[in-house]
């Protein structure tokens, strides 16, 4: 069975293609697909765009209001996949198995996000899949003007807003 | 339980204003030429700084020699001179102490407390304490807020503790280098409960850094002040000013 690939379509800028790996992050790929099934990241934004590292998006709405999620997941970052450039992984508070909607694609190939030891410290960032269509948005979002927000320095000025996430039809 | 800490405004008292994050540093001259600027026109009554007034503070020895931190105690010592001026300690200056708030005319705050002003209960507040999601910080709080923590920091030589400050801040800058999650922000239950204990309808706090009016239910509300920054497009420099007619931003920029 071919890997599901979700459909990100971003207003303005285009759609990000992203192949998910089933069978080395199976937790996380069935948790990204639970989110995009029911809709969640529909009208959801990238709050944080640090060019050079990653861009983090799914979690809230334009505006900057906290869209509620689910439950955390299983840190898969043990599964032998690299934060590479273009890799899509999930993001997470301080505590490793905390993972529930947001997520950030990699810009950058990014070693010291990857699984080194099952500690606090050396858990990583779980990778679920790359890009596999639409390099040049994600390159786009990256480039956008970012300022500070709330606590952050790099939100963008301008809403990079997720219209849709849909699983593209084999 | 015990009570919060009361302020009952005297009655001549006609308007309030209310800043907070300013996190003035010497690296930021702009934003403290505009703090001094509004400390010597403004025509409030009396002034409530909510906490990170300063960037960082390291003891109030930092401000018995020349530089930046005495700077601010002579601008903070001619604006008391004029007015009440009323400190609230924030998470980034909470180590200022009673010998620097009487060199300057300061009068330090209780977090919270609740400001009486023309027969309205306003509930004042810093507000990282209300932040329940930021756990990590919460325990860094409980630590640095113990008697004994601070007695054994502050009895480091102050270059030691300046060295320490500017590490820690290199380590939250290090923090950011991650897919965080957590955006903490006030906890809409603990802010309820407060108000109900405070017998007040509106908090008014910072640190979050997201100004905004947010309704909690049942009448009562919080209200977020703005930090500053005015080398931000726009720039930022806001004070709420609070009289008998309610709550008012006013932007200095």
């Amino acid at each position: 069975m071919s890997n599901p690939q979700v459909e990100l379509h971003i207003k303005d800028h285009g759609v990000i293609t992203l192949e998910l790996d089933q069978d080395k992050a199976p937790k996380s790929v069935e948790n990204f697909l639970a989110y995009v099934a029911k809709g969640h990241y529909d009208n959801t934004v990238f709050h944080r765009v640090i060019p050079g590292f990653m861009v983090q998006g799914g979690g809230f709405e334009p505006g900057m209001s906290q869209k509620p999620s689910g439950a955390e997941i299983q840190n898969e970052a043990n599964n032998g996949l690299k934060n590479d450039n273009y890799t899509v992984a999930m993001a997470r508070t301080s505590a490793p198995h905390s993972a529930t909607a947001q997520f950030f694609i990699n810009v950058a190939d990014n070693g010291f996000l990857n699984h080194t030891a099952p500690s606090a410290q050396g858990w990583g960032y779980a990778v679920f899949g790359k890009v596999v269509g639409g390099k040049e948005v994600v390159d786009k979002i990256k480039a956008v003007k970012t300022g500070r927000k709330g606590f952050h320095d790099d939100v963008p000025l301008e809403d990079v807003v997720i219209e849709k996430a849909v699983v593209k039809a084999e | 339980m015990t009570a919060f800490a009361e302020l009952v405004a005297p009655a001549g008292w006609r308007t309030v204003d209310l800043i907070s994050d300013l996190h003035l540093q010497a690296s930021e001259p702009a934003t403290f030429d505009a703090w001094q600027g509004y400390l010597q026109t403004t025509p409030a009554d009396a002034i409530f700084i909510l906490g990170d007034l300063f960037e960082v503070w390291v003891g109030d020895d930092a401000a018995a020699e020349p530089g930046f931190e005495a700077q601010c105690a002579e601008v903070l010592r001619a604006a008391a001179q004029h007015r009440p001026v009323f400190f609230m300690h924030g998470n980034r200056d909470f180590l200022v102490g009673a010998a620097f708030a009487a060199r300057c005319g300061l009068q330090l705050l209780d977090d919270p407390t609740v400001l009486v002003l023309h027969d309205r209960r306003w509930l004042l507040s810093h507000g990282d304490v209300l932040c329940l999601e930021d756990t990590e910080y919460l325990q860094f709080r409980a630590q640095v807020r113990a008697p004994s923590w601070q007695s054994a920091f502050l009895a480091r030589p102050l270059a030691e503790r300046r060295a320490l400050a500017r590490s820690m801040r290199t380590q939250s800058e290090d923090r950011k280098r991650s897919p965080g999650m957590v955006w903490a922000d006030v906890d809409a239950d603990a802010a309820r409960a407060w108000l109900r204990q405070a017998g007040a309808t509106t908090l008014v706090h910072g640190h979050t850094h997201r100004p905004g009016k947010h309704a909690l239910g049942d009448g009562l509300e919080r209200i977020v002040l703005s930090d500053w920054d005015v080398t931000a497009h726009p720039a930022r420099a806001q004070l709420l000013c609070l009289s008998s007619a309610g709550a008012q931003r006013v932007d200095l920029r």
